[in-house]
């Protein structure tokens, strides 16, 4: 059972969903960002998401590691067919030790015998984008009806 | 703390709450569970455990920073652990700073070497370094010459009259603890071994190799290779020593404590070790020690603001610090990390009635060890922040990226 989360039960379906394309972004200290695409990310029972970190100096891990001391938010971008959402949200938890680390742990050498976990990441959602063209669109023509080609309109 | 807006604040809580000590709530102590978390370890410095109640042992923060020390019945003016919520949180005046979490007990733990021996008496865990002392004595005590702020041969004491906590290990022990421990995945990233300094031998320390060898080489009979992940907190040994222990152990790096950075300061707090090796022969073995290692893979200890104890300690932070980082710098050039705990004046330490410094003190001391670092390009990976834990300093390090 899934507990209060502002991820829909869409959304948390689809994030348990291997198919589906996941991508984590973060910036660096000058803001500089950095992506990697990774299905592996997922949901807790919490609603909270999920990001094994396996590379503990990778620019990832150390961007989340700022990210968490200053309160910044990161973005997660997930899509599966004609569905496309933007989940940004704070890293709340480096777990690098205890049960939680060590299910995580085992789970990735099920994965890749070769995998060494370095960070389970929680990341607690903060906002959700409907990420598609048409939602982005529809959106950007309540508030904005003049931003448009006339050739659009043309009888 | 406005103007450090670029240091971790997990970091500078960790440093407070360590300078000023903490105590839990009866809520908060009703959290721990015997069965899961840790409320006793085998430690050289500090204390084994609460002999009257079951305390945890050290707390760990939501970012993995950890925050060793038990909790202080006679501080001033300590954090309180509370339980609000159904969380752990750490609260300064009755506000909620900060989340907590008691550190996991380790599946060994409980568990008994083939003599006997509980194994949590022979290996502690901090987050994720196995720890093995297999001496809880130091002989600079015997002629009354330990360093003034540490209290190991009391608290051994202490734990051998009432836990029958053995101050010696032995090798089977270790080589089966070591095992055990290992058939966790993912529980530990290094093993780290220390002890109280032995000065018998032909030459001074011969006898603390040769101790380091014999359990080095017990711990090191359960891994594939010759060398792993490894280190030893030892007495500064010469170069012969050194190479000894390379060669004989799978051991990959090695700390040797120069505790207060600062010949006159060091001739008086650590009159022990100035006596039978001076600051300069110390500080001299531990930089050659990169010779062997290699740069990054030597680090040296300091309690950072015990040079600021009376009657003889710096008087004015500014020029504490000035003369820290200076000290702290030329060893960096030279390929050692100098990495710094926080002062606590302890229980049975003969500092126990001094003051520590200010919180920004220790701020600045951990940015600016850090930086010493990024500057002459070492990397910690040898006592960061998820084996040792007790360094704010290799804690800041984790935000860079090499
Ligand atoms: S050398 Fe000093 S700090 Fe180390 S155990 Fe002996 S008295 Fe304590």
């Amino acid at each position: 059972m899934k507990l209060m989360s502002i991820l829909n039960e869409r959304i948390q379906t689809l994030l348990q969903d291997s198919v589906a394309a996941k991508v984590l972004a973060t910036a660096d200290k000058q803001g500089i960002p950095h992506i990697v695409s990774d299905p592996t990310i997922t949901v807790n029972d919490e609603g909270q998401i999920i990001y094994l970190e396996l590379i503990e100096t990778s620019r990832s891990n150390v961007n989340l590691v700022n990210s968490i001391w200053f309160k910044r938010k990161v973005a997660i971008h997930l899509s599966k067919g004609e569905e496309s959402y933007q989940i940004k949200g704070y890293p709340a938890y480096s777990v690098i030790c205890g049960p939680v680390f060590e299910h995580y742990y085992k789970l990735s050498l099920e994965r890749n015998p070769e995998f060494d976990l370095s960070t389970v990441w929680i990341i607690e959602p903060d906002e959700i984008m409907d990420d598609t063209y048409a939602a982005r669109k529809n959106k950007e023509r309540d508030v904005h009806p003049l931003i448009t080609h006339l050739d659009r309109l043309a009888k | 703390m406005d103007k450090y807006n670029d240091v971790s604040p997990f970091v500078i809580i960790k440093s407070d709450v360590t300078r000023r000590s903490f105590i839990y709530t009866d809520r908060a102590l009703g959290a721990l569970d015997k069965s899961k978390h840790q409320y006793q370890q085998r430690v050289l410095i500090g204390s084994n455990r609460d002999k009257n109640a079951a305390v945890p042992v050290s707390l760990l923060l939501r970012d993995g920073t950890s925050i060793i020390g038990m909790p202080s019945k006679t501080a001033k003016n300590p954090y309180v652990v509370d339980q609000i919520d159904g969380k752990l949180v750490l609260t300064d005046q009755g506000e909620i700073v900060e989340e907590v979490h008691y550190w996991y007990k380790p599946d060994y733990y409980d568990k008994f070497t083939s003599s006997g021996t509980p194994m949590w008496q022979v290996a502690s865990s901090r987050p994720q370094r196995l720890d093995i002392d297999p001496n809880s004595h130091c002989h600079f005590w015997n002629k009354g010459n330990g360093c003034k702020f540490c209290n190991i041969n009391a608290n051994s004491t202490q734990s051998e009259k009432e836990c029958n906590m053995s101050k010696q290990l032995t090798a089977q022990d270790v080589y089966e603890t070591v095992k055990e421990a290992l058939k966790q995945p993912g529980a530990f990233t290094n093993l780290k071994m220390s002890s109280g300094s032995i000065l018998s031998g032909a030459e001074i320390f011969d006898d603390e190799v040769d101790m380091y060898i014999e359990m080095l080489q017990a711990a090191g009979d359960n891994f594939k290779d010759k060398k792993f992940p490894s280190t030893i907190v030892a007495s500064a040994f010469s170069e012969k020593q050194l190479a000894k222990l390379y060669e004989n152990t799978g051991l990959m790096t090695y700390t040797s404590d120069i505790e207060i950075p600062n010949e006159a300061l060091f001739a008086w707090i650590c009159k022990g070790k100035h006596e039978e090796v001076g600051y300069a022969e110390w500080k001299r073995r531990i930089i050659r020690a990169v010779d062997i290692f290699g740069a990054g893979n030597v680090s040296s200890g300091i309690v950072g603001g015990c040079e600021m104890a009376q009657p003889h300690g710096f008087t004015n932070e500014d020029d504490a610090l000035k003369a820290v980082l200076e000290e702290a710098e030329d060893f960096a050039s030279q390929g050692v990390s100098v990495v710094h705990c926080v002062w606590v004046p302890m229980h049975g330490s003969a500092f126990h009635n001094q003051q520590n410094p200010s919180l920004e003190y220790y701020v600045r001391l951990a940015k600016g060890l850090s930086d010493l670092r990024k500057k002459y390009l070492l990397n910690v990976d040898m006592d960061n922040y998820r084996k040792c834990g007790n360094h704010p300093d290799t804690d800041l390090d984790r935000g860079n990226l090499d």
